[in-house]
């Protein structure tokens, strides 16, 4: 790919449309230097995992609840049906005229751009859920505590993952787009600042450094939180 | 424990007519018949597990199933198995385990475990519950021969030291002496019960 870059900056000849990876990489060290990546990023990903948080915490619940509960699938389908087709965009305005604009509002927007996302994986799994098991708490007279963190929550984990994996890169789109249109910080704040003055290498220098930071949430976090969750499918050894 | 059953249907269709059981701590009962006639429909209503039936269910006594398959957590741990479900401290779980000849299997998943050591930590998990009345849904099918003998021989001895009831439901018509209990007969449509 580095490959191809450097290719396509020496085809295209132009430094302001085309920067090579050189000139990305210098901009890259002199915002890492100047201690300004670090506050973006930083504020930036504070974002990521509070809307993520919030996503997953009531799309578990709401995609639960809608796969165990016929008449709760019935009343709230329609709902999320729409939901799902919301342009995120819409949401983000709306947000930020009802809310203001403040962090809530950002936070707030992300988190339901994502929910419905999630509700309709979890609701998938929910259910899944195996009767033979749920016999057996009833019979044991587990409690629900008990049921939800032993009988439940462990045949929703695959569910879980998916949405989260596949949860974590789209929240962190929607947060450059929230930050674009109203934060006055973070990376998405950042590139507005740097498309009004055309700076392609600036826009590049801060995507490359944020899509790093999220490799590194996915290799160090949600990769072995995974193998861990994974342990008992695991044959004789 | 006592049930006073009037009638059960399933899908419209009558499965079950008048049935009367009481089971006290001690006493030992086989339902016998042939596959389909309702055994199991009555053992998951005695259980408490199926509420939509014609009749009444009393006693407060403890019970505590031993399901077809062994329907473990198969993302929990054998010892934990034992101790989530029925909430024992670990010692009980450690003897019951050792007990049925799992020692050394206590950090082992389900699924890396044979299909009989599976059963008997189910057996474990059962008696960990410290049942006045154990119930029984066809434990020893699909056991070879071998196995089978000895965890009819496990549940006797460990139904011998705890005192708990027995409410057996199987078609193998040599399991209720082995375990010295007495036999009953669900027959007919809808199915009744009637002495052996």
């Amino acid at each position: 790919m580095l490959a191809l870059w450097l290719v396509v900056a020496w085809l295209i000849d132009n430094p302001r449309t085309m920067p090579g990876p050189g000139a990305v990489a210098a901009r890259l060290g002199h915002i890492a230097a100047s201690g300004e990546l670090w506050f973006h990023a930083g504020m930036t990903l504070f974002r990521v995992l509070a809307s993520f948080g919030l996503a997953m915490t009531v799309g578990v619940a709401l995609g639960l609840w809608m796969g165990r509960s016929r008449t709760a699938d019935h009343w709230l389908n329609p709902g999320l049906v729409i939901a799902l087709n919301i342009p995120a965009l819409v949401v983000i305005v709306l947000a930020y005229i009802w809310i203001g604009l403040n962090e809530i509002a950002a936070i707030a927007a992300v988190a339901l751009n994502k929910i419905p996302v999630v509700t309709v994986m979890l609701r998938e799994g929910a259910r899944a859920l195996r009767p033979d098991l749920d016999d057996m708490a009833t019979a044991f007279r587990m409690s629900r505590l008990d049921r939800l963190r032993h009988v439940v929550l462990p045949q929703l984990a695959p569910h879980v993952a998916a949405a989260a994996r596949a949860g974590i890169s789209l929240i962190w789109k929607i947060v450059l787009v929230v930050e674009f249109l109203g934060r006055s910080n973070g990376v998405g704040f950042k590139i507005h600042l740097l498309f009004s003055s055309f700076d392609v290498a600036g826009v590049l220098a801060w995507a490359l450094s944020f899509v790093a930071v999220m490799l590194a949430i996915d290799l160090a976090v949600l990769r072995p939180w995974e193998a861990r969750a994974n342990r008992w499918r695991r044959d004789a050894d | 424990m006592r049930i006073d059953l009037r009638g059960k249907s399933l899908g419209g269709r009558a499965v079950l007519g008048t049935v009367a059981l009481q089971v006290g701590r001690g006493q030992r009962v086989a339902v016998l018949g042939p596959s389909g006639i309702g055994k199991s429909t009555l053992l998951r209503i005695v259980a408490g597990l199926d509420p939509d039936f014609e009749g009444c269910l009393s006693g407060d006594d403890r019970l505590a199933v031993v399901f077809q398959e062994p329907t473990l957590l198969p993302w929990r741990t054998a010892l934990e198995n034992i101790t989530i479900p029925t909430g024992c401290d670990v010692q009980t779980g450690r003897d019951l385990m050792a007990r049925l000849g799992l020692d050394g299997q206590e950090t082992r998943f389900p699924r890396q475990m044979s299909l009989g050591q599976q059963r008997r930590l189910a057996l474990a998990r059962a008696f960990a519950a410290r049942p006045d009345i154990l119930l029984m849904d066809e434990p020893f099918a699909s056991l070879d021969p071998e196995t089978a003998t000895r965890m009819i021989g496990l549940t006797a001895e460990l139904l011998d030291r705890s005192g708990a009831g027995l409410i057996l439901v199987t078609h193998d018509e040599a399991e209720p002496d082995r375990l010295g209990a007495r036999p009953l007969r669900l027959t007919g449509s809808p199915a009744t019960l009637r002495a052996d």
